[in-house]
């Protein structure tokens, strides 16, 4: 059977990875990347694993649910494609892009259209919206992957356009600038 | 993906604390420009300087974009003119420096530095040429920077070179008495010139690097001021030795900002990477200022009794993290205190706060020396030339480089106001004590003799 991707969702507690990782690990399954997050009170956790030979989707994901109802999280899982070895990563560069300014409705689908537009893949999204003055309170950071075939001048300039018609103040560099500042 | 707090203080650093990169400096040997003849001489290093130089700005500037960092100024620096023009009049020399300013004018670079003689042990005809071309070169161009070293610490000082650069920094600010003087302001006289630095007035290209390079200067005066009040905001039970370490750590990650760009901008260019030059230098921008550091750091103003300990501590700082940052670090690398390109530095001299005896104590600590400092016109050539010397035999005890960049406004005393523009800045003209005398110490000529601690074979 292909990889398996688990998706834990529900209230944050301690003890949810552990929980998880050891019905894994009492299925037999090999587990291969772990990645969680917190959203305000919020956990999201995405498992992906090499389950063992004899045990299928629907085995998995019914132990999973059986196991966890009572902790009130959310599951689900699905097979992945496991990876085509050998395929030539995609040439291109990762840039950040960094709009600080008021909060307003639909600012990240305005900004994730244009980027989608130009056929730009986002790796990481953080968007925080506090209100208030504080200008740093109200930020949207993507980061993004451009290959070389993509006219980044004409993303820029729509990026920059749509920030200055929403009075927002947008950054983008690359992020090795970020890496030099930061990373030592 | 970068925590929160790494996205926002990068940004605050560009949009709020100034970081740029204050040069990139790209040095071209003119060794093989060499000619007799003077027109071939200019054809010649026409030819060289654009076919490195045409695409210096563009590419500069390209890079700042990806980055999102502003390389403020692009520039030239070159070999010394005394050496590869070492046959010329001094006529011809001033040609020279005119068809110097042409080519900068066209490669679009703000300053050309390396109109330059070394005789810190003897004056060779070409160097005595130069020289004595300095005030019309400087006073005819806009773009063209001179430096004449005169002091070592292996050679001691030449001071028949100290008084003839008296002369001709008089001369200088004669021949543009209409404009402040300006002309001294693109003419350093220097003690242990450092050959590699992207810094104006000063740069030049040293006889022993490769045939082109590109040397970086990092800015960053205002990101280390704020760090400092932002620690002192949250912890102010800070002690010096706790800020020294957070000024180390703000230097290095400026200088990362500023190799980064550099080795970018060389490695597009096909040009090899030089130093990076960890000078913190200010601008007349208000928050882009050395003399704000030191308020930030609990003083009235640059030049009250503390400034000198101030300034030896922040020097240091600079230096330790720049060199964690960068093994490739050179130039003069350190604090500049420039009175008319710094606006807290110019209003501390005009309120009292800052003397020049205090400043060239200071000198004795950071980086340069007495930088872009007006004083009045009437200054007689011989106290001058005792001022170059005393700041020249501080770098020379010192194994440190120290310059002077001192300008005579003609036609003005101790107050008045004297304006440069640009990043040259503007100022009050600094009162000199004793600037009438005439004492013949100077006169006297010939070589002090290098310390015994130059005696290191």
């Amino acid at each position: 059977m292909n990889k398996v991707i688990i998706t834990v969702l529900g209230k944050d507690r301690p003890g949810i990875i552990s929980q998880v990782s050891n019905i894994l690990y009492e299925l037999g399954c090999n587990l291969e990347n772990v990645n969680q997050m917190i959203l305000q009170s919020q956990f999201a956790g995405f498992f992906i694993v090499d389950p063992p030979p004899d045990k299928d989707l629907e085995m998995l994901s019914q132990t999973l649910i059986k196991k966890t109802t009572a902790s009130g999280l959310s599951i689900h899982v699905d097979t992945i494609d496991g990876g085509k070895i050998g395929k030539e990563p995609l040439k291109g560069e990762t840039f950040l892009i960094t709009t600080i300014g008021p909060d307003q409705k639909g600012l990240v689908a305005r900004f994730s259209s244009i980027i989608a537009r130009h056929n730009v893949n986002i790796e990481n999204l953080k968007a925080v919206f506090k209100g208030g003055r504080d200008p740093n309170a109200n930020i949207m950071s993507y980061q993004v992957f451009i290959t070389q075939d993509i006219d980044t001048a004409k993303l820029f300039e729509a990026l920059r356009q749509t920030a200055e018609e929403l009075d927002l103040d947008i950054r983008i560099q690359h992020k090795n600038i970020f890496n030099a500042i930061n990373k030592i | 993906m970068f925590e929160d707090h790494e996205i926002i203080s990068t940004i605050e650093m560009v949009k709020n604390e100034n970081l740029d990169v204050r040069a990139v400096t790209l040095g071209v040997n003119l060794f093989d420009c060499i000619s007799h003849d003077l027109e071939m001489f200019k054809k010649n290093i026409r030819k060289k300087i654009i076919t490195h130089a045409r695409n210096l700005v563009t590419m500069c500037d390209a890079v700042g974009e990806k980055y999102g960092i502003k390389v403020v100024n692009k520039r030239i620096s070159i070999s010394p003119i005394a050496l590869v023009g070492a046959c010329f009049s001094s006529d011809q020399m001033v040609d020279i420096a005119h068809e110097l300013n042409a080519i900068a004018k066209l490669v679009n670079i703000d300053f050309i530095g390396g109109f330059s003689a070394l005789v810190e042990k003897g004056i060779a005809p070409g160097d005595q040429a130069l020289i004595d071309a300095l005030p019309s070169a400087l006073a005819q161009t806009e773009r063209v920077c001179a430096s004449v070293n005169v002091a070592t610490t292996r050679a001691g000082i030449n001071m028949d070179a100290v008084l003839a650069m008296a002369r001709a920094i008089k001369k200088a600010a004669e021949l543009t008495s209409d404009k402040d003087g300006i002309a001294c302001a693109k003419l350093c006289v220097f003690s242990n010139i450092p050959q590699d630095m992207p810094f104006m007035a000063g740069a030049y290209l040293g006889v022993g690097v490769a045939d082109a390079v590109i040397n970086v200067g990092v800015s960053g005066p205002g990101v280390v001021k704020r760090a400092i009040e932002k620690n002192l905001e949250a912890h102010p039970n800070l002690t010096l030795g706790d800020i020294a370490e957070i000024i180390k750590k703000t230097a290095c990650k400026v200088t990362r900002v500023g190799e980064l760009i550099g080795r970018e901008v060389a490695q597009n260019l096909n040009i090899s990477f030089g130093v990076v030059d960890l000078s913190l230098a200010p601008t007349p921008t208000v928050g882009d200022s050395i003399g704000e550091i030191f308020q930030a750091l609990g003083l009235t103003n640059i030049g009250v009794p503390g400034s000198t300990a101030a300034l030896a501590m922040l020097n240091d700082a600079v230096k330790k993290g720049g060199a964690f940052a960068s093994c490739h670090v050179g130039g003069l690398s350190g604090a500049f205190i420039p009175v008319s390109e710094d606006l807290n530095i110019a209003n501390a001299a005009h309120k009292g706060f800052l003397s020049i005896e205090k400043l060239e104590a200071m000198t004795s600590v950071c980086s340069v020396g007495l930088d872009m400092v007006p004083i009045p016109g009437d200054i007689t050539i011989e106290c001058l030339a005792g001022i170059i010397a005393d700041e020249m035999a501080i770098g020379m005890i010192n194994s440190k480089t120290t310059a002077t960049r001192l300008i005579p406004v003609p036609g003005k005393k101790a107050g008045d106001k004297v304006y440069f523009g640009g990043l040259l800045g503007e100022a009050r003209v600094m009162a000199v004590p004793n600037l009438n005398l005439c004492d013949p110490f100077v006169r006297y000529g010939g070589q002090i003799p290098a310390p015994i601690h130059s005696l290191k074979n």
